[in-house]
């Protein structure tokens, strides 16, 4: 029987307690199929310990993201709150907020209630409803402390109609934790009749936090766009490490292909530069080394770049900061514009495509406005188009898409990667729903790679619940540990999510479900190659 | 920050455990880490993967790839789990002093 939850309204956002709004228990959570359905049923994430819970503001639901340290006294708490009015201010104005303005006051404006959001939304359905992560109660708590503290006699008019939410502490730290309880997926903004995005709305207040306050999630900020700045990549790869992987990566092509190349970079002139994710050669270098291949094989002109910025295509600030955003956006084109190419091309990362295809464009003006395009279609050139001497048999298992929300609910690029798996997997299987309707891996927006305290429970027990139901429903009749089965994730993120939830669960181990990158796939089919490019080798 | 006692020096840690001050390290601490990582004792196979990891990290600032580490230790993954149970960045990593792995990994 489950437990009769207390109903939480609006106005507890500001209660002046340390006890968390919400705390989560396993029956509360959606249920999951075959063959996780049985298993006894745990709670979701640990409780913080008692030293943790002292030091880091967690009363929002009892998981710290941020690591947010309690303010000392009531001083100190007064100027946040301060701070915190005086960015929202900003936000609202076009000349401090020219990037989102428009869109932040569309969404906040044209909300009518009617929360059909919510059902669009994972991290509601997978919590069990719970009221604090739907779309519309951080965005509405917001509209009413603007209706309140911005407006003009917003005071007595929020007392007249009952709209009332009192800005304090505990209002401003548990919308900093709520800021990242969504993972921007839009979801919510496609089902919304009138166009309002909440995912943008939570965006905007992790920038308020980031820009005018300094709070940011370590990741994100200091190891992530603050290093990348530095260094050249959010992993902390510099130039002459990159040369090394790059050599590495050639006795890889060696190994697999049976040919020795060498793989172009700086090549000035080239037709295209291509700019993996960083992390992809840490953790996933058979991908990087998948493009080279595929690339060779067709004869593009093709170049990577080793200078510094030119080999990390992640720009985090597309998450939580449109300085960093910007700063890193130019870096990116400096390099491409330096080399002469005729476009830069993004390989298998999500946010990327966002960040530099997408919204770049606002920050990159006259000759700055570089081409940049999204592998996909050129990769279905490549695949569908004769380029390449392929076996469809070689990749005959299961296999089945995650759709990286950016590039179908963001870009609309839906059709390359199916086409080109129906082209090579002869097992190919859709997820459902997929396409622009897909779900969230879970890790979108930097929870992939965010692992303050209990957050990284959160993410695979809530967050990426549903993308783990939808993958054991694609392969519920396939389930037999003695068949290989593929999860097919062409981003970074989504595939660190996607590991993570298949090695949490044991999936790997005992039903033979590995995922990896779409291009893997690719390399994997090519008649040409001396040993099969997939390892099978869990990592 | 916190801090913890290992091969008899105090030493920075981050909430992950891993050290702060890497010039602290030496082969006491990271016997300690070790321990903190359900490493039964430090064999020569672990010294090995442990002294590629300090070596690559000294000379480039990161850990190497993962299947780097692999390649130039000859051990298969499956190896450098069995011999650091939490596997080679949270795992190894630690034990080699390195600070914990940034970016999308």
């Amino acid at each position: 029987m489950k437990a009769k939850r207390k109903k939480i309204r609006l106005q507890d956002i500001s209660l002046p307690t340390d006890e968390p709004l919400i705390t989560i228990r396993a029956d509360d959570l959606m249920p999951l199929p075959p063959p996780l359905a049985r298993e006894e049923k745990k709670d979701p994430y640990p409780s913080l310990s008692e030293e943790q819970k002292k030091r880091y503001e967690s009363s929002l639901d009892g998981v710290s993201a941020l690591s947010l340290p309690k303010p000392r006294n009531k001083e100190e708490e007064e100027k946040l709150v301060e701070r915190f009015l005086r960015g929202l201010e900003k936000l609202l104005s076009p000349n401090d907020n020219w990037l989102f303005w428009q869109p932040l006051i569309q969404s906040l404006e044209s909300c009518v209630r009617c929360q059909t959001c919510s059902d669009a939304c994972p991290v509601y359905l997978s919590s069990g409803n719970q009221e604090i992560y739907r779309p519309t109660y951080r965005s509405e708590i917001l509209r009413r402390i603007i209706n309140k503290y911005i407006k003009k006699r917003g005071k007595i008019l929020s007392k007249l109609t009952g709209d009332d939410i009192e800005l304090n502490w505990p209002t401003v730290a548990r919308l900093a934790e709520l800021a990242y309880r969504c993972s921007l997926c839009r979801r919510c903004a496609q089902r919304c009749p009138l166009g309002s995005d909440n995912g943008l709305i939570g965006r905007e207040l992790r920038k308020l936090f980031s820009q005018e306050m300094g709070i940011a999630p370590k990741e994100l900020h200091e190891s992530g766009t603050v290093q990348q700045l530095r260094v050249g990549a959010s992993t902390g790869i510099s130039p002459e490490a990159f040369q090394g992987m790059v050599e590495f990566m050639e006795d890889e092509i060696e190994e697999k292909w049976g040919r020795r190349i060498k793989i172009p970079v700086d090549k000035e002139g080239s037709d295209i530069l291509l700019i993996h994710n960083s992390g992809e050669f840490m953790s996933w270098i058979e991908n990087p080394v998948a493009f080279a291949i595929v690339f060779e094989a067709a004869g593009l002109s093709w170049t990577l770049s080793s200078e510094i910025y030119g080999y990390e295509a992640t720009n985090y600030g597309t998450w939580y900061d449109d300085v960093q955003l910007a700063r890193i956006s130019l870096k990116q084109v400096e390099v491409a514009r330096k080399l002469k190419v005729k476009k830069m091309v993004m390989a298998e990362c999500g946010h990327a495509h966002k960040g530099l295809i997408v919204i770049a464009d606002r920050i990159l003006l006259d000759e700055m406005n570089f081409p940049r395009e999204s592998f996909l279609p050129l990769l279905e050139e490549l695949v569908c188009g004769g380029k390449l001497e392929l076996d469809p048999q070689k990749n005959n298992f299961p296999v089945t898409l995650h759709d990286p929300c950016n590039f179908v609910r963001l870009m609309g690029i839906v059709e390359p990667q199916r086409r080109i798996l129906r082209k090579i997997c002869p097992q190919f299987r859709e997820m459902e729903p997929h396409g622009v309707e897909n779900y969230c891996c879970g890790g979108g927006s930097g929870f992939a790679i965010m692992s303050s305290m209990n957050f990284k429970e959160w993410r695979e027990n809530i967050s990426s619940r549903m993308k783990l139901k939808q993958i054991l429903e694609a392969f519920n009749d396939v389930l037999d540990p003695g068949i290989k089965k593929y999860v097919c994730a062409p981003c970074s993120n989504c595939k660190g999510a996607i590991r993570d939830i298949l090695a949490s669960n044991g999936l790997w181990e005992r039903h033979s479900i590995y995922y990896g990158g779409l291009v893997e796939l690719v390399a994997n089919a090519m008649v040409a190659m001396k040993k099969p490019f997939i390892d099978w080798e869990w990592h | 920050m916190a801090k913890a006692m290992l091969g008899g020096i105090e030493i920075e840690i981050d909430e992950d455990g891993f050290i702060q001050e890497p010039d602290k390290w030496n082969k006491e601490v990271a016997e300690d880490l070790a321990k903190t990582e359900n490493v039964s004792g430090m064999t020569e196979e672990h010294w090995k993967v442990v002294n590629y990891l300090r070596d690559y990290y000294l000379k480039f600032g990161i850990a190497p790839p993962v299947r780097m580490l692999c390649k130039q230790t000859g051990n298969d993954l499956k190896k450098i789990y069995q011999l650091f149970p939490s596997g080679p960045a949270k795992g190894a990593c630690k034990v080699a002093g390195l600070p914990k792995p940034t970016g999308c990994v």
